[in-house]
C-alpha cells in the first residue's frame, strides 16, 4: 500500500529535461533518499512534490488523492529548505507559529503547539529570539520545527544538512532520524551525500539525469548496483579492467579468475576497496578468491583506515586496511586478494 | 595592509569638488542669509536675525511649507504605488530582456526635466492627448482642468521621481529572497497572504528609503512646479528662485534656502533612520 505515489513525472527546462519519467512508491511512515550527482533532477522532483514547480507530464498522488495540479499552500507538506528559509522579521516562535497562524487555529493553541514543537527540537525557550541569533544547526532545528507543526502530510528536506559542519551534521543526522521515526512521518530526502542517504533512510532511490537508476535498501545500493553509475556513485570502488575470451575463462591483470561475466570481450569488475586484502605475494590463491600481484606504490594512513595503492600488470588499485594493522612497506611485492562474490561486473561505457 | 590608511585618498579628487561647488557657495548663502534688505530694496551687510524673523513671522512661509509638503507626500504616494509593483516585477522576472526593461524604466532621468513638462503639457492640457479623448468618447463636454494646478504639478512629479524611486528599491529589495516566498507558500499561506506576511515586510526597508529619496526630490524640484503649475502653485522652490531673481530680494532667498534644506537634510535622516531600524 503506497501512501505517495509519483508516477511518471517529468519537466523540461526549455531544450533539457530536468526530471525524465520519474515513478516512486513510498509507504506511510517511510523514510526515502533521492540521492544523486547535482543536477540530477533530485531537488526539481522535489520542489514538483511541494507544488513550487508545475510538472509538464506525471501525476503526483498521496494518500489516493491526486494532488498534482494543487497550489502549494493547499498541499499540507512540510518543506524544509536547504538555506532553512527561516523569515528574519519574526522572532523564532513566529517563525514556528507561521504555518499554525494559517491554519487558523486558536491563539492558545498555537502557543502550546509551537512550545512542543520547540522543545521537539530542543530549542525550549528559545522562541523569543530572532533567527540570526542563533547557530547554523540551531537554525536548521526551527527550520524543522516550522515544518512539522504543521503536521505534514510528507516532510520534504532539500539538502539540509550540507550547511553545517561535520560534526554537527552527525548530531543532526541522528536527531532528525529519530524524530521522523517515533513520529512516524512520512519523508523524502534529497542529498548529494551517500552517507545522510544510508543512514537515514529506509530506502534509497539512486537517480541520475532526471531518472532514478537504481532504488532499494541501503544494502541493496551499496552491495548490489545494478548499474554501473550506481556503482561508482555510492561508495568507492575500483574499476578494473578485465576481458573474457571465448573460452569463457575471465582474465584480470593477466591472470585468469574464478569469476563471471556478463558477455564476452572487455569489460571492468568493480570492487570495493575494503572488500580487499593484502597478503604476501607468496601466498596462494582460494577457491572462491581472486587474486592479482603487483608492487606497493604507497600507503596513506587515512585515520580509521590505512589506504594502500598498488600497482600491478592491469593498472593501478585501492585497498583499505583498517587502521592498527601494520602496512607493507613501499615498493613491496604483494598479492592483493577478494572474495569472487565482492566483485561486479559492468560493461565498459561508451566513449 | 598598507594600502587601506591611504584609502581616505581616494575621496579626495570628489571632496574638494565638492568643497568648490557645494560647500563653498552654501557658506556664502548662509552668509546672505544674515543680511538685510534696506528701504530701497537694496541689500545691506549686516550680522542680524531681522530677514529670518521677519520670513518665518510671514504666513506666507507655512503655507509655501505645507504646499511643499502636500504636493510631495501626494507625488511620492502615487510614484511609489506605481513603481513598487514594476520594481518588483523588474527584480524578480527571468525575461530575456529584464535589462532592457529597466533601462526603459530609467528612461526618464536622462530627459531633461523642461523636455518632459513640455511632453505633460502635451498630454495634459485643454487640447492634449487626454482631454480630446475623453471628450471625443463624450464622457466629458468640456476639458478639465489637469495643467497649471495642483492636479498637473502632482502629476509632473510623481514621474520626475519614479525612476530614481525604482532604483532605490531595486537597490533595497536585497534580502528579499524569493525561497521565503515559497517558504510561505508552502507552510500554507496563499499568495496574497504571503505578500502580506512576507513580501512586504521585507521589502519595507527599500520602501522608506525610496520614498525618502521620492519625497526630497519632490521638495527640492523646481521646473515641474513652476511650469506645470502655471504660476498658480507655490511652494519653496519656487518662491526662492523668485525672491532670488525677480525680487533680487537675496537675504530672503537665502533664508528660505537654508530653511528647506535644513527641512531635507531632517526628512533624509528620518528615512534613514527608520530604513536602518526596519532591516534589524
Amino acid at each position: 500500500m503506497s501512501y505517495l505515489e509519483l508516477a511518471g513525472l517529468q519537466k523540461r527546462y526549455g531544450g533539457s529535461v530536468a526530471v525524465d519519467d520519474v515513478s516512486l512508491s513510498v509507504a506511510k511512515g517511510e523514510s526515502v533518499a533521492l540521492l544523486g550527482p547535482s543536477g540530477c533532477g533530485k531537488t526539481t522532483t522535489l520542489r514538483m512534490l511541494a507544488g513550487l514547480i508545475a510538472p509538464d507530464r506525471g501525476t503526483i498522488r498521496v494518500d489516493g488523492a491526486e494532488i498534482t495540479r494543487l497550489p502549494a499552500h493547499k498541499r499540507n507538506m512540510g518543506y524544509v529548505f536547504q538555506s532553512y528559509a527561516l523569515f528574519p522579521h519574526l522572532s523564532v516562535a513566529r517563525n514556528v507559529a507561521f504555518g499554525l497562524e494559517e491554519r487558523g487555529i486558536a491563539k492558545t493553541e498555537i502557543a502550546r503547539q509551537v512550545e512542543e514543537g520547540l522543545a521537539l527540537v530542543r530549542l525550549d525557550g528559545l522562541g523569543g529570539r530572532r533567527p540570526r541569533e542563533l547557530s547554523g544547526g540551531q537554525q536548521q532545528r526551527v527550520a524543522l520545527a516550522r515544518a512539522l507543526v504543521i503536521h505534514p502530510s510528507v516532510l520534504l528536506l532539500d539538502e539540509s544538512l550540507s550547511n553545517l559542519d561535520a560534526k554537527l551534521r552527525d548530531t543532526m543526522r541522528h536527531e532528525i532520524r529519530s524524530i521522523q521515526r517515533s513520529l512516524g512521518i512520512t519523508t523524502l530526502f534529497v542529498t548529494h551525500d551517500q552517507v545522510e542517504a544510508l543512514t537515514m533512510c529506509d530506502r534509497i532511490a539512486v537517480m541520475n539525469r532526471g531518472r532514478i537508476a537504481q532504488i532499494g535498501t541501503a544494502e541493496d545500493i551499496y552491495e548490489r548496483p545494478t548499474t554501473r553509475f550506481v556503482a561508482e556513485f555510492v561508495g568507492r570502488a575500483n574499476a578494473l579492467p578485465a576481458t573474457r575470451n571465448s573460452d569463457g575463462k575471465v582474465l584480470l591483470w593477466g591472470a585468469a579468475q574464478p569469476v563471471a561475466a556478463p558477455a564476452q570481450g572487455e569489460f571492468d569488475l568493480f570492487v570495493r576497496p575494503q572488500r580487499m586484502r593484502i597478503v604476501p605475494a607468496s601466498e596462494p590463491a582460494g577457491g572462491e578468491t581472486v587474486r592479482v600481484t603487483g608492487r606497493v606504490l604507497r600507503s596513506v594512513f587515512v585515520g580509521d583506515h590505512v589506504e594502500v595503492l598498488v600497482e600491478g600488470a592491469g593498472g593501478q588499485l585501492a585497498v583499505e586496511m583498517p587502521s592498527g594493522t601494520p602496512a607493507p612497506a613501499e615498493g613491496a611485492e604483494v598479492a592483493v586478494i577478494w572474495q569472487a562474490r565482492d566483485s561486479l561486473p559492468f560493461a565498459r561505457e561508451a566513449a | 595592509m598598507t594600502g587601506s590608511r591611504r584609502l581616505p585618498l581616494l575621496l579626495l579628487p570628489a571632496g574638494l569638488f565638492v568643497l568648490a561647488i557645494y560647500a563653498w557657495p552654501t557658506l556664502l548663502l548662509l552668509r546672505n542669509a544674515f543680511n538685510e534688505v534696506g528701504p530701497t530694496g537694496a541689500m545691506v551687510e549686516a550680522w542680524s536675525l531681522k530677514t529670518a524673523t521677519d520670513t518665518f513671522a510671514d504666513g506666507f512661509t507655512l503655507e509655501l511649507t505645507l504646499n511643499s509638503l502636500q504636493l510631495s507626500l501626494s507625488a511620492t504616494a502615487i510614484a511609489l504605488a506605481l513603481s513598487y509593483p514594476l520594481s518588483l516585477f523588474l527584480f524578480r522576472t527571468d525575461s530575456r530582456f529584464r535589462g532592457l526593461l529597466a533601462v526603459i524604466a530609467i528612461l526618464p532621468m536622462l530627459i531633461s526635466g523642461v523636455v518632459r513638462v513640455f511632453g505633460w503639457l502635451a498630454i495634459l492640457g485643454d487640447r492634449g492627448l487626454v482631454n480630446t479623448m475623453l471628450q471625443s468618447l463624450g464622457l466629458i463636454s468640456a476639458p478639465i482642468k489637469l495643467v497649471f494646478n495642483w492636479t498637473g504639478v502632482t502629476i509632473g512629479l510623481a514621474e520626475s521621481i519614479m525612476p530614481y524611486m525604482v532604483l532605490a528599491l531595486l537597490a533595497g529589495f536585497g534580502q528579499l529572497d524569493r525561497t521565503l516566498e515559497e517558504a510561505s507558500r508552502s507552510l500554507g499561506a496563499s499568495p496574497v497572504r504571503t505578500f502580506w506576511r512576507v513580501t512586504l515586510p521585507l521589502s519595507l526597508p527599500a520602501i522608506v528609503l525610496a520614498a525618502g529619496l521620492g519625497f526630497v526630490l519632490s521638495m527640492s524640484a523646481y521646473i515641474t512646479p513652476k511650469l506645470l503649475g502655471g504660476g498658480r502653485v507655490f511652494v519653496l522652490a519656487t518662491e526662492i528662485f523668485e525672491q532670488a531673481t525677480t525680487n533680487t530680494n537675496w537675504p530672503v532667498a537665502a533664508v528660505l534656502a537654508i530653511y528647506t534644506l535644513g527641512l531635507l537634510l531632517f526628512l533624509l535622516v528620518l528615512s534613514n533612520l527608520l530604513a536602518r531600524s526596519l532591516r534589524r
